[in-house]
């Protein structure tokens, strides 16, 4: 890296099923507020904006356009990333790089999902016209229906994730009782986040062992919610992040690797390379370029939180191990042992992750926004309690091959 | 600029309506070719930056079996929405960051799987314009026209002027599909009349296509190449929604393009840039991008194009590539503009080529009206 990048405000809005009381446009301007307010930065003093959503899920095409407006684009450079579940990490990396190439000072970057728009009649059929325009033209070209099915399951995100979790379960010797116990730490951990969807306090995984099964291995209180919310970061370049800041989140790595598309085959049939998607070579990749970056050696030992994108709770336990935090395959006795609480030695997730709180687009800057609080000291009751250094924040997306991987740190990166 | 970046290769499908071939498909050709016009491998690559839209797609996660395509297979990837100024612009910025090296860019939209102006609908404000249902981005580019040639009384002559030398260039490009060397003016202002004074040539047409290229850093770009094409300046701004702003003048544009000439050290555009292109999504919008660009006066855009200025063999050319009426492959059209500017520097245009470029300027736009504008300045090594 050149020059040196810091989140300095973190801004979110309070989560839940629906959120009535605002529009799309009043959603992302509430986060966005937010964190301009706490980072002590008038809307004048930002030079550029990065944002993103699944615009599928609102119902409004370009959204940036209409939304820009709400949130001071007027006048300003407007970049606006979206990469599926991963958008909130790419639109959260894509800040860094903004202040990181030097056309920037200061940046803000904000992601949100409004899932209850789309449970409007007639929100979705702008995707929905396109998509059947799509398989019509493909049609023509002599496409077999299959093929088309194939693509257009991606969304169906139990699916694959239960597919991926009984791979992990027949590796790693984990069993479906042990995912209870990861949604029941979510729910707990979400009790303390004041912003979060499924608040349970003293949720035991007994509890969440009654609930019933959906699709196996995942019972209903497995899977994560469908949330509205917004979240927000300002991030600043050096000299601005040390005057404005008294305890910055360093950005010191960041990668977003892809691996070869799992399961679906593509329309032209190809991509079906990789049979286990609890492999995760995009993580792998991914987190050895960040902690390389990063100058971490162990992450074992280096890494002090870790918020990681688990819509599905076999998802913390795998990705824990991809992210270098456990050996393969040890993650659940690690979680056994109590180290993956609060105050454990390896905290997973004390904002309660995805799992309580998912408003897609949003979700994977909020990893980075929560491990941004970790480090700067600010999560309130969801703080650990220990000393920051490094905090990494993970994004997951695409058909179960997007990655994105974000470490943050009290000091910036080694130089090279 | 922290590092010197350059762009070292580039390709484009050819400009179709209706290709019968799967996306992926076209989308490998185009960034097979453009690494093999840069004469390196997809391991040189550190990273790719891509630019499509889910709506535009037609499904959610636009980039999602197109990463094997555009060789992005284990490697540091993003996509970008929209159109691929915006790509190219991330792309640079990863460089300018110092974590990557070799970027490439990529863009598409195959628009005749779908109407895309209906998309533009869906990108109407959802609460008010979306239910009225009376405004789209061609009833809405009429009320600009029709403001902005009341205001300075532009003739319906000097908007068909634009078509008739756009489409006489796109003769000569060999990738566009539609060219008419013929046309006359009396020709486009009978053609089919769609929102008054809007006609079916100041539109462009309907268009599937694909365009890549290779960014590199000065280190790198001086091992892959000895014809640089160099970033010289770049600048990004987007305008109010439809209804807070003046719609007879491209603000946006205008402050975009004074940061790119800032960044670049030019005074006078008119004399230091040697040819544009520009994305003009319908043909009143060029006489309004020379004035946004500073080519002339607010209300005096018209004159240049009445004195032929920005003919071929104008002072100042403007689309000597037949520009968006031409071919407007949604997303892909503002990095076709970075590209012809590129070949313009290269001298590797073809029948399209000025004599005597040095420096470019390509811009591209998104949105009902033009309201997010990206200008790029290129120049080749002096």
């Amino acid at each position: 890296m050149l020059r040196n990048a810091a989140i300095i405000g973190c801004g979110q809005t309070k989560h839940s099923g629906r959120r009535r009381d605002v529009n799309q446009a009043e959603l992302v301007s509430e986060a966005v507020h937010n964190a301009l307010e706490d980072a002590q930065v008038s809307l004048k003093e930002v030079n550029a904006l990065v944002v993103g959503n699944m615009q599928g899920f609102g119902g409004v095409a370009n959204p940036d356009l209409w939304i820009g407006d709400w949130i001071g684009a007027p006048g300003k450079p407007v970049l606006r990333i979206a990469t599926g579940g991963t958008t909130g990490g790419s639109v959260g990396q894509g800040g860094f790089y903004s202040v990181m190439s030097g056309l920037y000072d200061i940046v803000v970057a904000t992601a949100w999902e409004k899932h209850s728009d789309s449970k409007e009649a007639g929100a979705t059929t702008g995707l929905l016209h396109v998509a059947l325009a799509n398989f019509f033209h493909a049609f023509g070209y002599g496409l077999s229906m299959k093929n088309l099915l194939a693509t257009s399951a991606v969304g169906a995100a139990a699916g694959v994730a239960a597919y991926q979790a009984r791979f992990y379960m027949h590796r790693s010797g984990c069993r479906s009782e042990h995912f209870d116990m990861v949604a029941a730490k979510a729910r707990r951990n979400a009790a303390r986040n004041k912003y979060a969807h499924l608040q349970w306090p003293n949720c035991t995984p007994e509890d969440i062992h009654k609930t019933e099964l959906i699709v196996d291995p995942f019972r209903y209180g497995h899977v994560c919610p469908a949330s509205d919310g917004a979240s927000a970061i300002v991030i600043a370049c050096e000299d601005i992040a040390l005057k404005k800041c008294k305890r910055p989140a360093w950005v010191k790595g960041l990668a977003s690797y892809s691996d070869e598309e799992t399961q679906m085959q593509s329309e032209s049939g190809g991509g079906v390379g990789v049979l286990d998607p609890s492999e995760q070579m995009g993580a792998r990749l991914s987190a050895m370029k960040a902690y390389q970056q990063a100058g971490i050696k162990d992450p074992k030992q280096e890494i002090d939180v870790a918020e990681i994108y688990q819509p599905f709770p076999s998802q913390e336990l795998l990705f824990s191990e991809k992210l270098g935090l456990f050996d393969e395959g040890k993650a659940w006795i690690a979680m056994e042992k109590g180290e993956t609480e609060i105050n454990g030695r390896m905290p997973c997730d004390p904002s309660g992750g995805v799992n309580a709180t998912n408003a897609i687009g949003s979700s994977a800057l909020q990893r980075i926004l929560e491990a941004g609080l970790q480090v700067m000291g600010k999560a309130e009751d969801h703080q650990v309690p220990k000393k920051v250094r490094n905090a990494v924040a993970h994004g997951w997306g695409g058909v179960t091959n997007y990655i994105t991987v974000t470490v943050l740190g009290e000091t910036p990166a080694p130089r090279r | 600029m922290q590092r010197r970046v350059a762009i070292v290769g580039y390709a484009q499908s050819e400009y179709q309506f209706n290709v019968p071939r799967t996306r992926e498909d076209q989308v490998f050709d185009v960034v097979k070719a453009a690494l093999r016009h840069a004469g390196i491998l997809r391991e040189e690559v550190d990273s790719v930056v891509t630019a499509s839209s889910d709506f535009l797609d037609g499904r959610t996660i636009s980039n999602v079996f197109l990463s094997m395509a555009v060789g992005a297979y284990q490697k540091d990837e993003s996509k970008v929405e929209e159109d691929g100024t915006g790509a190219l612009l991330y792309g640079l910025m990863r460089i300018l960051a110092g974590t990557h090296d070799v970027v490439t860019i990529e863009a598409h939209t195959l628009a005749s799987t779908i109407n895309p102006h209906q998309i533009l609908f869906y990108s109407l404000d959802p609460l008010f314009d979306r239910q009225v249902g009376l405004m789209n981005d061609i009833a809405a580019a009429a009320i600009q026209a029709r403001m902005y040639m009341k205001k300075y009384s532009v003739p319906e002559e000097a908007v068909a002027m634009v078509s008739v030398k756009n489409l006489a260039n796109a003769a000569l490009n060999p990738l566009t599909h539609r060219k008419m060397p013929d046309l006359t003016v009396e020709e486009v202002l009978n053609s089919k009349l769609y929102y008054e004074p809007i006609r079916e040539l100041m539109i462009p047409p309907i268009t599937d296509g694909v365009c890549a290229l290779i960014l590199a850093s000065e280190e790198k770009a001086r091992e892959i190449t000895d014809r640089p094409v160099w970033i010289e300046g770049v600048g990004t701004y987007q305008d109010s929604y439809l209804r807070d702003r003046d719609l007879t003048r491209f603000e946006s544009l205008g402050k975009a393009a004074a940061k790119a000439y800032e960044m670049a050290g030019i005074k006078d555009p008119y004399r230091e840039i040697n040819v544009f292109e520009v994305s003009e999504k319908f043909a009143h919008e060029e006489l309004m991008i020379y004035e946004a660009l500073g080519l002339a006066r607010e209300g005096h855009g018209q004159s240049l194009i009445e004195k032929g200025l920005t003919n071929r063999e104008g002072e100042i050319p403007v689309n000597p590539s037949g520009g968006a009426l031409s071919a407007d492959p949604i997303c892909a059209t503002g990095l076709t503009r970075v590209i012809e500017a590129a070949r313009q520097i290269r001298g590797d245009a073809g029948g399209c080529q000025i004599p005597y470029v040095e420096r470019a300027l390509a811009h591209g736009q998104f949105g009902i009206c033009a309201q997010k504008n990206t200008v790029f300045i290129l120049g080749g090594d002096q």
